[in-house]
């Protein structure tokens, strides 16, 4: 069937509502990757194979992921009236007690997570700060049933626009509204699609932003994978406004449900005439196409992306002319980020107005951030704008673990930098990471704790960043090598004074001198590191001591004796029996044996394993 | 002074690079006769295969320019490329140099330097070191697999990538005359899949392991120590990340995010997702798998 109006329309979205809301209840098990990578598959087989066995009524379900990372498998209850209950950590041994207790009409407690209420109110804390608009679906709707979507008001944003907008409206709305891309650049959106609009050249093409690379960040993969029509709704709606009739979908190889669950839904979309030719019966055309990446960081670059699309090796090229002029094959181009797009239905929905109360003065809307590394509540967080780092780290992240030290947290990825404990209270926007030597970035927020060693950081930034140099421009290729280089060498304690020195230096000359954004923004891990941490180079430089006990050559694992209780647990474990002692007594590491690979210090009960 | 008296007054630089080039045109812009001895056949060396130049970001081509002027203009320079030094005899200012200068095959008196022969060359550009390309056949099972793979993509230019890829989750490798087919079926020169095939990490040029660890080495994972849990991979299995065990049961590969950063450190294992991993937590899983296999 073919959507043709607005009563069509809502009759899908009657149909999606008993899907998504079905008379019996309905149980819906968390199955992105994260879900399934604790287990959620087998909860899901166990639950269909429990409400056979036991007769219940209530529909189970497959959803996405809803961020909350750290308590997966996660499982929800979900009543006729749409009161969500969240049970945290289901093994299949749990499902069978909480089926039976559903079968006979109760709400178990067992494992409850919190209470999601109709209108959203919940007083579980980790979503108590959150304002999770673009990500509201994430976790509610099947991914791979494109009437759940239009239920909870899906394309309605694109029948209005289609309906009753010209394109010029759309981008004003767009530009009103101050949506910055959320790619890491934060070039203003409207601007962007204004300037490609007007560029001479037919056909215009529309590239939505999914090669993820930032390590660290996966909010891109979390919307492919549990929202997916929201993205590709922003990219029809960008593609009218834009003058477009061809799109592309460029996900990383390394997301496979991600690529999956955009293919059907594009499919989908087709079925139901919302992509292809005539979309609504408007005369408008647009379609999509996905690729998949080939696996290269660089490639989440504009230019290096579309040379990928061309089917050519993924180098950047200089950007006198922009892709909004001449992109792909050449032709006027204009590519966004998926959280950028997902944005955009919203903002045409609710209004340019509603948009702009949320943020701060430059930085409008929410940002979804990948919150992990040392922190107790892993998982994904939309946030408004303005929100500051001392509320996302210890109001919605819980704190380190452990009761350690909060000492940093890491944020725009390889080309960010470091926050220290100073700035925790500083708004997150654009522009005040920005002004403290960090960036946005995509939104990886990595805490760190003072088992982190600041310099092995730099270190493994720009190891990431060698590795993943095109190899285009040279002071890249070789600056960035010479770099890791004296890195190394300082975490091998074989540093020397000058080094910080020479370290600035080579910096200064990479930034300016590199051709693409990956080597003009490389020595920041670096730059940072040194401006907040420069009494941790010194200590491996100088006293060759590393303070947090990472850097292998520059430390040793002794036990003490006195707390020691014999227990044997870390020579059980030590992998090259470095370990000698007899039962309730004090153990000895043999230090020539010893790999410093750090498992008796992670297995000991007792603190007595410690680092020097 | 005897010495002195014989000074041959004629100089001989070796190595048209850069440097040999400066060293040329200055000492003949001081008045001496210069030899300019090259193996390779042409003057510019290594920069001329340069862009850009570190520390300064300088056109490398627009340094280069003037000193190969200079050096093919100048009347003091007789230019021996194609060259290579035999012998060296005699003492500081007096040497006697043997000179073995390679054929050319071109009549270098008629040769205008118009390049059309280049291009009209069928060696050219070859990743693989053979003379004359043959016609690639396969194996008809082969062959049927990759023109299933092709015609997907309607034996597209453009989607040489995509078809690469699902090569590669065919075959587990590109092997070289899949390679060769592919780009002759879809008329482009090996050397345009080959250097796709060597700059994206999705590929492999070698045969891959039954299962393949991808262990994640992305920011999340390095805080939780993933490091440590690759060292011990890597002592369990004998091999460096990278590498395939000899039995082709397993290759360990590091990849930078695998998305799941919440439960680092991450690896999957043939696309399967294992989450919060600890050094004998992996070495346990590895461990499983090989005994389900043996
Ligand atoms: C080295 C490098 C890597 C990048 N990686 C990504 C990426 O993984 N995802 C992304 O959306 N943008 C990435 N970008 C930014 C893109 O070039 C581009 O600015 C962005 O996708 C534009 O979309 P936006 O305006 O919606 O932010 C990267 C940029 C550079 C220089
Ligand atoms: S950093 Fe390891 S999964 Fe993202």
């Amino acid at each position: 069937m073919k959507i043709q109006g607005i009563d069509d329309l809502k009759r899908i979205r009657e149909d999606g509502r008993k899907k998504l809301l079905p008379p019996e209840g309905k149980i819906v098990v968390g199955m992105a990757t994260c879900g399934l990578a604790t287990g959620s598959g087998d909860v899901f087989s166990a639950l269909c194979e429990e409400r056979e066995k036991q007769g219940l009524k209530m529909i189970v379900g497959k959803t996405g992921c809803l961020g909350f990372c750290q308590v997966e498998p996660t499982v929800e209850v979900r009543t006729s009236q749409g009161e969500r209950n969240i049970y945290q950590a289901m093994t299949p041994e749990k499902v069978a007690s909480l089926v039976a207790e559903l079968t006979s009409g109760n709400m178990p407690s067992k494992g409850l997570l919190g209470r999601i209420t109709e209108d959203g109110q919940t007083e579980i804390g980790f979503y108590s700060k959150q304002n999770r608009l673009v990500s509201a679906n994430c976790g509610l709707i099947d991914p791979e049933g494109i009437e759940e979507y239009i239920a909870t008001g899906g394309y309605a944003a694109l029948y209005s626009v289609i309906s009753g907008m010209t394109p010029e409206q759309v981008i004003e709305e767009i530009r009103v509204s101050g949506l910055r891309g959320r790619g890491g650049g934060g070039f203003p959106t409207g601007r962007k699609w204004e300037t490609t609009r007007q560029a001479p050249g037919e056909p215009r093409y529309v590239i939505c932003n999914a090669d993820e690379g930032d390590p660290g960040a996966y909010m891109d993969r979390s919307l492919l994978e549990g929202n997916p029509h929201s993205v590709l709704e922003g990219m029809i709606i960008g593609a009218y406004a834009i003058g477009s009739s061809e799109g592309y979908v460029y996900v990383r190889n390394e997301y496979p449900l991600a690529v999956k669950n955009v293919n059907i839904a594009v499919e989908q979309a087709r079925g139901y005439g919302l992509l292809g030719r005539d979309i609504m019966g408007s005369g408008f055309d647009f379609d999509v196409k996905v690729v998949r990446g080939g696996g290269a960081f660089v490639c989440g670059e504009e230019t290096a992306l579309i040379a990928s699309i061309e089917g050519k090796i993924g180098e950047p090229r200089p950007k006198y002319i922009f892709p909004a002029e001449k992109g792909l094959w050449d032709r006027p181009t204009n590519l966004n980020n998926v959280e950028t797009w997902a944005n955009v239905p919203l903002i045409i929905e609710k209004g340019a107005d509603w948009y702009t109360k949320i943020g701060t003065k430059n930085s409008k809307g929410t940002k979804i951030f990948s919150l992990v590394g040392k922190i107790n509540n892993t998982g994904l967080i939309e946030v408004p704008m303005g929100i500051t780092l001392r509320e996302i780290i210890f109001d919605i992240g819980g704190g380190i673990p452990n009761k350690r030290k909060f000492k940093a947290v890491q944020t725009g990825g390889p080309s960010g930098g470091c926050i220290t404990e100073k700035h925790l209270d500083l708004p997150v926007d654009f522009d005040e990471l920005t002004k403290v030597g960090s960036m946005m970035g995509s939104g990886g927020m990595i805490v760190m704790d003072d088992r982190t060693c600041m310099v092995d950081m730099a270190r493994y930034f720009m190891g990431f960043l060698k590795e993943e140099s095109c190899g285009k421009c040279v002071p890249c290729r070789e600056g960035v090598v010479r770099i890791y280089e004296i890195l190394s060498d300082i975490c091998a304690g074989k540093g020397k004074p000058a080094d910080i020195e020479l370290l600035g230096e080579l910096s200064a000359v990479i930034k300016k001198a590199a051709l693409c954004g990956l080597g003009n923004t490389a020595p920041n891990p670096i730059l940072s590191t040194i401006r907040y941490f420069q009494d941790e180079y010194e200590a491996h430089i100088k006293d060759k001591k590393c303070p947090a006990g990472v850097c292998k050559e520059l430390t040793t694992f002794t036990i003490n004796a006195e707390a020691c209780t014999g227990c044997m647990l870390c020579a059980k474990h030590c992998p090259t029996e470095a370990i000698a002692g007899e039962k309730k007594k004090p153990h000895i590491i043999d230090q020539v044996k010893c790999i410093k690979c750090g498992v008796c210090f992670d297995s000991c009960k007792f603190n007595a394993v410690e680092i020097r | 002074m005897s010495n002195e008296k014989q000074k041959t007054g004629s100089v001989l630089v070796v190595g048209g690079g850069i440097g040999g080039m400066q060293a040329a045109s200055d000492l003949s812009e001081a008045g001496f006769r210069v030899y300019l001895v090259e193996e390779g056949p042409a003057i510019g060396g290594r920069m001329s295969q340069l862009d850009k130049t570190f520390p300064t970001n300088d056109c490398a081509m627009c340094i280069m320019g003037p000193r190969l002027v200079e050096v093919g203009n100048s009347l003091n320079i007789k230019l021996l490329t194609n060259s290579e030094i035999t012998r060296v005899e005699g003492y500081p200012g007096n040497f006697k140099v043997e000179v073995l200068r390679h054929p050319r095959y071109v009549n270098e008196e008629r040769c205008t330097g118009c390049g059309t022969c280049t291009e009209a060359c069928l060696t050219r550009n070859r990743p693989y070191f053979e003379a004359v390309e043959p016609p690639v056949r396969l194996d008809p099972k082969d062959e049927e697999r990759v023109t299933g793979i092709i015609n997907t993509y309607q034996a597209k230019k453009e989607y040489l990538l995509a078809i690469l890829q699902d090569v590669q989750a065919e075959y587990n490798y590109l092997p070289e005359d899949v390679l060769r087919y592919i780009a002759n079926r879809l008329n482009l020169p090996v050397s345009s899949a080959y250097s796709l095939a060597t700059y994206y990490t999705a590929f492999s040029l070698t045969p891959k392991g039954r299962h393949i660890i991808n262990i994640c080495l992305g920011t999340a994972c390095h805080v939780r120590g993933v490091d440590r849990i690759v060292e011990r991979l890597e002592r369990d299995l004998s091999i460096s990340c990278g590498e395939t065990t000899q039995d082709l049961a397993f290759t360990l590969e590091g990849v930078r995010c695998l998305g799941c950063c919440s439960l680092s450190p991450v690896m999957t294992i043939n696309g399967k997702t294992y989450g919060n991993l600890t050094q004998d937590g992996a070495s346990k899983i590895i461990e499983r798998i090989w005994k389900e296999d043996q």
